[in-house]
């Protein structure tokens, strides 16, 4: 890079003033400058993210075991497999299920409780919260300290038929029929205690994040509802709401995302893919296809599937975002 | 790794997020990023520069003079203590030689790099929940036959050595590629003290085992249990009873994936037996959501449930929650009629642990020689006292088991099988046991009650007993 301004100086000596312009264009500083911050990154980027991404489409078209340097082109025909393959559809509606449930159950429960920590206080008086706000804003994060795949193995013993703790309270309660009840090998409820799992570890990261943005929002602006006789519910729906919600679909996207991963939770807590496959995951599939089946080929398949998915997600989000009225711009 | 993410969705926002999808996507493509440059170079290596020296009588396989040999162990029950034994025997007679031994609980993900760039370990034991499908890597294997026919290091030739049949699962298109070290038995486990404590004896036909099922119940025990991880050790149970009622001709036409080979008659008498024992609320409920050693424990500790199927590794695998006084003690699976094809001591038994040497590693002959020095006596008799688990070798085990009635049964059922000795291959060469683990949780759970459906019951009674049939 550095040899390319030595000539574009020399010849700037000779021609004066407008020709000054360009030098400074390639100037060291500014060369030197492009490259650290624009070229590496760009470069990175390029073979760490887009050059893998290549590859993993290359082999979703091939036949590779993952353990041979040999493979076979084969086309289309792992996508056309995917699609008549029973257990993966029931892996992606299971994805999908969780993509609709999980960031709109976990977001609406950060909302309200960011709602009633930071304005849920006594009505006159400055807009404040509780009054120990703190303290529960404190509390309701420690489960997200804990890392995800011990949140997951410490709920697969509290779900434990026969030794577990939710079945000894239910017990101690008087339900008999909670006695070796498998809440995590049972179809109907295994899908359900996961995302009750899923939701539990990450309600107090979304709470504080909407904490932060509430606090964003003027004063003022909640002052003027209240004298205008707005309640709390309708304060939360009609200005809280609007005013962070390029915080909202930002939370969306993420907490999709994790829902479309999954991985880890599902490790911890159903393995295997549940009852019935009722929680298998798109993830779980695809590791399973590639090491134990070794079908790298066919997993790669799953893997651009599910980038495919990722990104329709994101689009969709967007799009309702941008219909319903909302910036599409992102706030710098 | 979560805590990161989050970190860059508070500071960078939505800008990162086109990257991040396709960051997530290719999550496949992200683990190849270290084969990207090895792909193309792996063509020209391989193992034709495997270092050799001179082959003697005491280096059969010709281990060059101050080699490493790299043997990546699979650490799971059986730890990794009886492989570094070996190792030390390897170098006592090769002088200079040693043997690097790595402990690795995933085999496959490690080791599936170093596959694909032309650089595998020299042996490997290829074990536990993550193993390299043996079907992706045969073709890339040695034949281990040349350590078989050496002999070990006590002179003798290590075949004579060998119980019988011990080769045939490593064997794949008549090219031995895998040796299994360690011989497992499968049979039904009980505890001997609890059966005579109540005057039970262990059923042989699966009549026999309902009605044993209805006395443990009058006792306030079930008659088995299940973890959500080993529910297919009730299918292995479920194989083996079918082949000694059906015989050869069943065993080979699952062992083929022949169609319709799960509706055999042999199969169906089995399934159907087992059905009526789970509908009858003999297995403890809530095993498709209970891990499989809190499971087992239920059998070995708490002697909730009196019997369970599994491989000769159970005794090991719960040395620590074991109740004190248990004997523990396996019989032969039962079969559905007293005149099935094979006799009730029939066993299913067969080699586990396999042992595999890749041919493009840098050092094959060592890998071979730590083979020979795993299957020497030394290393057999140290493994079996250490373990309480039998190798391969014959007569490592004294009478005493080493103090285990578990290992005295094992070698009693081997005695008495004889030559009827059977087991199949199908479940781990084609990566199964995933799949089917689905399917058999679910049979052993019955019909799954949901809450309201079992709070119903106790309100209506009758109602109840009209909805659950």
């Amino acid at each position: 890079m550095t040899s390319t301004d030595t000539p574009a100086t020399t010849r700037s000596g000779v021609s004066g003033p407008p020709v000054r312009r360009r030098r400074k264009k390639f100037s060291f500083d500014r060369v030197s400058f492009f490259v650290v911050f624009l070229g590496i990154p760009v470069v990175g980027y390029l073979i760490f993210v887009i050059w893998p991404f290549l590859q993993a489409f290359y082999y979703s078209l091939t036949d590779w075991s993952g353990f041979s340097p040999d493979m076979n082109f084969i086309g289309l025909k792992n996508y056309v497999n995917l699609f008549q393959d029973s257990i993966f559809l029931k892996a992606v509606g299971n994805s999908v299920t969780l993509l609709i449930v999980l960031p709109f159950v976990t977001l609406v429960i950060a909302m309200a409780f960011a709602s009633i920590i930071v304005l849920g206080g006594p009505s006159n008086g400055p807009i404040r919260g509780l009054k120990a706000s703190s303290l529960y804003r404190v509390v309701s994060f420690f489960p997200y300290v804990i890392p995800a795949i011990v949140i997951a193995i410490i709920w697969s013993f509290v779900y434990d038929p026969s030794a577990g703790l939710l079945n000894g309270i239910l017990q101690s309660l008087g339900g008999n029929w909670a006695n070796s009840f498998a809440w995590l090998g049972n179809p109907r409820t295994a899908l359900v205690s996961v995302i009750f799992v899923i939701v539990w570890g990450l309600v107090g990261f979304y709470m504080v994040l909407f904490i932060a943005s509430i606090k964003g929002v003027p004063a003022e602006i909640y002052e003027a509802a209240r004298i205008d006789g707005a309640g709390r519910f309708r304060t939360a729906i009609s200005i809280t709401v609007p005013l962070i919600r390029d915080n909202i679909q930002t939370a969306y996207i993420y907490m999709g995302i994790l829902a479309l991963d999954a991985f880890v939770y599902m490790a911890g807590l159903e393995a295997g893919g549940g009852p019935g496959n009722s929680t298998l995951v798109i993830s779980q599939r695809l590791f399973t296809t590639a090491f134990t089946k070794g079908q790298f080929g066919y997993a790669s398949a799953m893997g651009v599937t599910l980038a495919l998915i990722t990104l329709l997600f994101a689009a969709v989000v967007f799009a309702v975002n941008r219909l319903t009225g909302g910036t599409n711009e992102v706030s710098e | 790794m979560k805590t990161f993410r989050k970190g860059i969705a508070m500071s960078m926002k939505d800008k990162q997020i086109e990257r991040r999808t396709f960051f997530r996507g290719a999550a496949v493509a992200a683990i190849m990023i270290p084969l990207s440059g090895t792909l193309a170079s792996c063509a020209t290596s391989g193992g034709g520069d495997s270092s050799t020296g001179k082959k003697s009588k005491n280096n059969p396989f010709g281990v060059a003079a101050n080699s490493t040999t790299d043997a990546v162990i699979f650490k799971g029950g059986y730890g990794i203590a009886y492989a570094q034994f070996a190792g030390k025997q390897v170098s006592k007679l090769q002088k200079g030689s040693t043997v690097k031994v790595t402990a690795q609980t995933n085999i496959a993900q490690t080791l599936q790099p170093r596959f694909v760039a032309g650089n595998p370990p020299d042996v490997i034991d290829n074990s536990g929940a993550n193993l390299i499908g043996i079907n992706t890597i045969r073709g890339q294997l040695e034949d281990l036959t040349d350590v078989i026919n050496a002999d070990n290091y006590e002179g003798k030739k290590i075949s004579d050595t060998l119980y019988a049949g011990v080769t045939k699962p490593g064997t794949f298109d008549g090219k031995f590629v895998q040796l299994n070290y360690v011989l497992t038995v499968y049979a039904l486990w009980h505890s001997e003290s609890l059966f005579k404590q109540n005057g039970w004896t262990v059923p042989t036909t699966w009549d026999e085992m309902y009605e044993l099922g209805t006395k443990a119940k009058a006792a306030g025990k079930y008659l088995f249990t299940w973890g959500k991880e080993a529910a297919t050790y009730y299918q292995t149970l479920a194989i083996s009873s079918a082949i000694k009622e059906g015989g050869d001709e069943v065993r080979l036409a699952l062992d083929n994936l022949e169609a319709g080979c799960w509706s055999k008659d042999a199969v169906q008498q089995v399934f159907t037996a087992m059905k009526k024992i789970i509908d009858a609320g003999y297995v403890k409920p809530g095993g498709a959501g209970t891990q499989f050693t809190a499971a087992q424990a239920q059998w070995s500790d708490d002697e909730e449930a009196i019997l369970y199927p599994s491989g000769s590794w159970i005794e090991n695998e719960m040395k620590t929650q074991t109740k004190s006084g248990f004997t523990m003690t396996g019989t032969p699976e039962p079969t559905v009629t007293k005149n099935s094809k094979f006799p009730a001591a029939a066993l299913h038994s067969t080699a586990g642990e396999g042992y595999i040497v890749p041919s493009q590693g840098k050092n094959v002959a060592g890998g071979k020689e730590f083979l020979r020095a795993m299957l020497s006596k030394d290393a057999a008799v140290n493994f079996a006292k250490s373990t309480l688990s039998s190798t391969i070798v014959k007569d490592t085990i004294p009478e005493d088991g080493f103090g285990s009635t578990a290992l005295v049964s094992q070698v009693k059922m081997l005695a008495d099988a004889g030559t009827n000795v059977f087991s199949w291959n199908f479940v781990d060469l084609y990566g199964m046991n995933t799949d089917q683990l689905v399917v058999w949780n679910t049979f052993l759970s019955g019909v799954p009650p949901s809450p309201s459906s079992r709070a119903r019951c106790r309100r209506s009674p009758t109602r109840c007993a009209t909805t659950t049939r």
